[in-house]
């Protein structure tokens, strides 16, 4: 039996990347998932200049407390977030302009402006007014 | 007589792929690198119905719940704070202020911040919450 030879081209050795692009696949992933985008979300109020005075109807007024615990008061009478925004929102249907003034103490938690101001949003009110309780109060 | 030629397995090509991998993997790093921003350690505030509060320039200034103000990872007082955001409005007029403070922070540590926004007659300031289906509400 005749054995022929044939001739084989070498090829040339291209490397093993297949693990490489694995790695950089995996990188990728973790710079992903530790990159913060940072969107930031929440609410824009539109401050009123210092010392500004608007005048308003007293009837138009709603006036709630936020006490050092964060509680909130109308009249006087405590009211649960629900609470306060079921009356907020009877109050906006019957009076659409309705301006809602807040009085907050200096020690309530950030978080009770903030459910405040959520309020005031899902109500639509428009005139939404916020002070400290030890400042003299001030028209919206 | 017969002669076969061994057949090639089929292959990947894989090692573009490489390539692709790494480019992509500098085009992330970078992305993050532009989007860091230094954290300060707070339990943001919750709400439900929370809009994109983000403009083109940012400004931002963190409140712990212990009062302490920072900016851009330092802690400052009121009046550094005034400075910076004087400088920032100077540079772009259109800066808007972001205020991202903890839940927890006594509400006179915001207000002494947005009465220096009053102060300096910036109309427009963002209150950063955390947009969460379980909110107070």
């Amino acid at each position: 039996m005749i054995r022929i030879r044939t001739r084989r081209r070498e090829r040339r050795a291209l490397g093993d990347s297949g693990a490489l692009s694995d790695l950089a696949f995996l990188l990728i992933i973790f710079f992903i998932v530790i990159a913060v985008f940072n969107v930031n979300s929440g609410f824009l109020l539109g401050l009123p200049r210092r010392g500004s005075v608007t005048t308003v109807n007293v009837d138009d007024l709603l006036r709630v407390t936020v006490d050092a615990g964060g509680a909130y008061l109308i009249d006087g009478a405590p009211r649960s977030p629900e609470e306060l925004a079921a009356a907020v929102e009877e109050r906006r249907r019957r009076q659409p302009n309705m301006t809602l003034l807040a009085r907050i103490d200096p020690e309530a938690p950030y978080q009770s402006l903030v459910t405040l101001v959520e309020i005031a949003r899902t109500a639509d009110v428009d005139n939404f007014s916020f002070s400290r309780a030890d400042a003299p109060e001030t028209a919206p | 007589m017969k002669l076969t030629r061994p057949r090639r397995r089929p292959t990947v090509p894989v090692n573009a792929m490489s390539d692709i991998a790494f480019l992509l993997l500098i085009f992330i790093m970078l992305i993050s690198l532009i989007n860091y921003r230094r954290e300060i350690p707070i339990e943001y505030p919750e709400a439900t119905r929370t809009e994109i509060v983000q403009a083109d320039r940012n400004l931002e200034v963190w409140v712990r719940d212990d009062g302490t103000i920072y900016h851009d990872g330092r802690p400052i007082d009121l009046g550094t704070m005034e400075a910076v955001i004087v400088d920032a409005v100077a540079a772009d007029p259109s800066v808007r202020i972001h205020v991202l403070a903890d839940r927890n922070t006594a509400y006179r540590h915001v207000a002494e911040v947005l009465e220096v926004l009053q102060l300096l007659q910036h109309r427009v300031v963002s209150l950063v919450v955390s947009d969460s289906p379980g909110a107070v509400r």
